[in-house]
């Protein structure tokens, strides 16, 4: 964990309102990113917004021997922090804190890895399809399937997509017509599935349900709004079913999804 | 000059090495910022709030962002007496900075049972008593609006210390949710505090209108960030002037022109909350900030910067 005031590389406008955000972070020793993991930046000045803005790395690149790599977000403007982040500009200034939170384990040797995304959680799990992939060429796992749904075709984001990946759009404006969960319920997926997901609660519900039904492993990365970011605050509660909360900055964002209480969170 | 300058403020018989603390609440028990945050070199950690039993808080959501500021509703979540004792006590006994305990109940009863337990414990250096907390429906605010309540717990808890030696001082901190903080501030001063801290945040409601509902789940939450600054310095100003025993100020203060207002305003300490979410290092940027702020106007003591105030 570190804060840095790094460089802004790139910014690119991905779908109707989503920003690709690429960073310089040149890590070393644990400061790599990690598929689930996130970092936290400080956007406006002056502390107003006076909270950092959580967001999951969508993507780490390493540098050559001697160089610093290079970390992305994918980011929606939702407020004034991201409005505010949709203006920065490449050799702008970042003031960013990471990587923070426990990120997705790996799944079982011949399970076949079924990344789920709706909205902005299309970032977290672009970055796990990566790294999954790498883990299916060396025969750690079957070939990952990327299932990412959106309101319509605007939504969908301009990033170079996994083979496998599946769009979904409530309109059928792109893809399958209908919800992920509608898809999903339709699709065999050969080997015994690992879920993995990012995106609204009743989506996240959706999967907790199919991967119950199915005996499936699922982790869950969740949204909360954040204030530390750290595990000292306790305001980014997240409900499970056994009563109480967990945090979402240190006890997860990744969580196991059947033990969150999915009609408690919004 | 800096070798001759006294960063050093007594509070009862505590002498904290310096004026700059982390607020209750915002900075855990310490360890979880490391290792962004030296936290040795503060003046001063007040914990999160104790309770006698294990609290799990408010449903979520509990935070959202404001206008220059935040609304929390955590609503006192904490492992209990027992956990902080037995996990937290000892990562903070190792700290350099005075470590204030925040000590919190729904009860009078609640309140002497963590204050007698932790008499017994070594490695604690004040007690901080919250009878300010917007977020739960009984004690905090609960006890803070009233006046008679706040002397008659003061006074038993100043009694239930029983360590020998220098006594760990109690600081009443109190709320700005009251129509004349100087009356409740004179009722813990009359029950035997040894200082009080202002203020404690402010309640507040953010509704979604989209949504048509209240975006915190408890409907209110206390308010705090730059926002309520004016509204500490005003506090800390009046209830200075009001009682003779030291003040320490908070609300909003992200840098060392911030706490400085607090100090002009008779504050002899201040602490950094919502600033340190944002910038982890805001609170040591401010003590840096104070130390050539004597030095640039002479001063060999932090006591003496509210005398500047003209």
């Amino acid at each position: 964990m570190k804060r840095l005031d790094t460089t802004v590389s790139s910014i690119r406008q991905v779908a109707e309102g989503y920003y690709e955000l690429r960073f310089a972070w040149p890590a070393q020793g644990g400061d790599e990113p990690g598929p689930g993991r996130f970092v936290t930046i400080r956007a406006g000045g002056r502390y107003d917004p006076a909270l950092r803005r959580p967001f999951a790395f969508s993507d780490y690149r390493a540098g050559a021997a001697g160089e610093g790599g290079e970390a992305a977000i994918v980011f929606q403007v939702r407020g004034r922090g991201t409005a505010h982040m949709a203006g920065l500009r490449p050799g702008d200034s970042l003031d960013a804190l990471g990587p923070l939170g426990k990120g997705f384990g790996r799944p079982a040797r011949g399970a076949r890895p079924v990344l789920v995304a709706g909205g902005i959680g299309v970032g977290p799990m672009l970055y796990l399809a990566a790294t999954l992939a790498e883990d299916a060429a060396a025969g750690l796992c079957e070939a990952p399937i990327l299932a990412m749904g959106f309101r319509n075709a605007a939504f969908a984001p301009d990033i170079d997509l996994p083979a496998g990946a599946v769009i979904c759009t409530d309109d059928g404006s792109s893809g399958f017509k209908g919800t992920v969960a509608d898809w999903l319920a339709g699709f065999d997926p050969g080997s015994p599935p690992a879920f993995y997901a990012c995106g609204p609660a009743p989506m996240m519900a959706a999967v907790a349900r199919l991967a119950e039904a199915r005996r499936a492993p699922y982790e869950a990365a969740v949204e909360q709004w954040m204030a530390c970011g750290v595990g000292a605050c306790a305001g980014c509660a997240v409900p499970v079913k056994s009563g109480g909360f967990v945090r979402a900055c240190v006890d997860g964002p990744v969580l196991d999804g059947s033990i969150v209480d999915w009609e408690a969170s919004r | 000059m800096i070798g001759s300058m006294d960063m050093g403020v007594r509070i009862g018989d505590l002498v904290m090495p310096n004026p700059v603390g982390v607020a209750s609440g915002t900075f855990g028990y310490g360890q979880e910022y490391e290792p962004l945050v030296d936290a040795d070199a503060l003046g001063a950690l007040y914990t999160k709030a104790v309770t006698p039993e294990p609290r799990r808080g408010n449903p979520a959501p509990r935070l959202v962002d404001t206008p220059a500021g935040m609304l929390n509703s955590i609503g006192l979540a904490n492992p209990g007496l027992d956990a902080f004792i037995a996990e937290k006590l000892p990562g903070l006994r190792a700290r350099r900075c005075s470590v204030v305990v925040n000590v919190a109940g729904k009860t009078e009863d609640d309140y002497l049972r963590v204050l007698e337990r932790l008499e017994a414990e070594d490695g604690i250096d004040g007690y901080e008593i919250n009878v300010s907390c917007p977020n739960v429906a009984h004690g905090g605010l609960a006890f803070g609006t009233d006046p008679a309540q706040v002397e008659r717990l003061t006074r038993r808890l100043a009694d239930a210390r029983t360590r020998g030696g220098a006594r760990r001082p109690i600081i009443v901190k109190l709320s700005p949710n009251v129509t004349d903080i100087c009356v409740v501030a004179k009722a813990a001063e009359a029950g035997g505090a040894d200082a009080v801290s202002c203020i404690n945040t402010l309640v507040g409601m953010v509704i979604d209108v989209k949504a048509k509902r209240t975006t915190l789940a408890m409907g209110t939450g206390g308010l705090s960030g730059p926002a309520i600054r004016p509204v500490g310095v005003a506090c800390v100003y009046k209830v200075s002037r009001a009682v003779s025993i030291p003040v320490i100020g908070l609300g909003g203060i992200c840098d060392a022109d911030d706490a400085l207002q607090y100090l002009l305003a008779g504050a002899v300490a201040v602490q950094l909350g919502t600033a340190v979410f944002s910038r982890p290092e805001a609170p040591l940027e401010a003590l840096e900030g104070i130390r050539a702020f004597m030095e640039k106007e002479g001063l060999s003591s932090v006591a003496d910067i509210g005398a500047l105030l003209l």
